[in-house]
């Protein structure tokens, strides 16, 4: 609480200043002159100053740049701005390859959750069937592949459906395959996923870059 | 928050005993002459960049940018106390960071107990004068740290470097009754903060 017969502190403090309106104002030195309170805060705010101005210069805590360096980039015909954009690349860089990995991150969750549902509930069971139908018989390698269409075909032909499956193992090879690329491919074309999971990495690699060739390599 | 700056030996760097030709040959281009400056001149630049900035690698930063106005000014130096000139520039370099930091609020605040340097033990000439001058400046590097930024400008420039209020003014694009008041205010706060800590300074 502030006593009201005191100065205000700051009047103090400009008094241990020695300013020129402090030390003309006559009411302010007497009363300091006679309030030991006062007259104390003078005192530690001057020798406050002095430890101030005795404060010891401060050893840098590494080797800086001195001529070579900073001279070459003076002379350079935009002095100071390779300096800045590096200062800039390294303030941004952190958050932009956050950004970047949380993108693609979203982008990659986002193209793959379809497909493994996918793959869960239709591709798999399909496959199985194709395998389990022509364990019998197709000794040719490929069920595999041909598995979605030969599942139906084999039901629909009963017993021809092994000389079926040799005869026309390669046009039916193609046309699942075909079936299969238009399965997999239809929805990620249409799905915005892969563009994004491209963007983060691509924000990612480009940041890196930017970096790698605008900050000087410590050494 | 990086490593905290030490001490550097012998308190204030004082002139270089060939100082005037040093200047003349840098001056008129000679770059080892100019390098010489600078490497003399470093550890008080980069004191005022850290007591400005609170962060090693801004006032490392902040030093390095003053050598390169330093290196293109020195054609037109026209005299007067090098030190004085070169602390001017460098106090230019860091409050144009500081300004930077402050209008990007998400840059961290210096933590002042981090940002408390750490001095090793001064030379044993007189042991217990020197211990207690160690431990004085440790605590008022510390409370510096915690004061605003316009008040910690103020006083570093007014109070630990000797620049007048209107330099203050000038630097900081302030009216001059503003930085009065915040370097009364700012004294006033370190005389709180070094409370418990008064006998060192008032000794």
């Amino acid at each position: 609480m502030l006593i009201p017969n005191h100065p205000d502190d700051e009047r103090l403090a400009a008094l241990a200043s020695a300013d020129a309106d402090a030390t003309a104002d006559a009411e302010l030195t007497s009363h300091v002159a006679s309030c030991a309170r006062c007259a104390e805060t003078v005192t530690e705010l001057g020798a406050l100053r002095a430890a101030l101005a005795d404060l010891p210069d401060l050893r840098p805590h590494r080797p800086l740049r001195l001529l070579t360096d900073a001279t070459d980039a003076a002379d350079a015909p935009a002095p100071g701005g390779a300096d800045r954009l590096a200062r800039w690349v390294r303030r941004v860089f952190a958050p932009v390859v956050t950004a970047g990995a949380a993108l693609a991150m979203v982008g990659l969750v986002g193209t793959t959750a379809p497909l493994l549902g996918a793959g869960a509930g239709g591709a798999a069971p399909a496959f199985q069937d194709a395998a389990q139908e022509s364990a019998g018989g197709a000794d040719a390698g490929g069920e595999g592949v041909a598995a979605p269409a030969a599942s139906e075909t084999d039901e629909r032909n009963g017993e021809e459906g092994e000389v079926m499956n040799l005869n026309t193992f390669d046009d039916r090879q193609v046309e699942a395959g075909r079936d299969g690329d238009a399965l997999t491919t239809l929805p990620a074309e249409r799905s915005p996923w892969p563009m994004v999971l491209f963007s983060g990495v691509a924000l990612v690699v480009f940041a890196l870059l930017l970096r790698w060739i605008v900050v000087p390599r410590a050494g | 928050m990086t490593d905290a700056p030490e001490r550097s030996p012998g308190s204030r760097t004082p002139p270089l005993p060939d100082e005037a030709a040093v200047i003349e040959r840098a001056a008129a281009g000679d770059r080892t002459a100019f390098t010489q400056l600078m490497d003399h001149y470093q550890s008080a630049c980069y004191g005022l960049a850290w007591r400005l900035l609170g962060d090693a690698d801004q006032a490392a930063d902040a030093t390095q940018d003053a050598f390169l106005h330093a290196y293109r000014a020195m054609r037109s130096y026209r005299g007067g106390v090098f030190r004085s000139w070169l602390l001017r520039i460098t106090a230019n370099a860091s409050y144009d960071i500081l300004r930077r930091a402050q209008r990007r609020p998400a840059s961290p605040l210096p933590d002042p107990e981090e940002g408390a340097p750490e001095l090793p033990d001064p030379v044993a000439v007189n042991p217990v004068v020197e211990a207690t001058k160690s431990e004085l400046y440790r605590h008022l590097e510390a409370a510096l740290q915690v004061l605003p930024p316009d008040q910690r400008t103020a006083v570093v420039l007014c109070d630990v470097y000797g620049m007048d209020y209107n330099e203050v003014a000038a630097m900081t694009a302030s009216a001059l009754g503003t930085v009065k008041s915040r370097i009364h205010r700012g004294r006033l706060r370190l005389r709180e903060l070094l409370a418990e800590h008064r006998e060192l300074f008032t000794g």
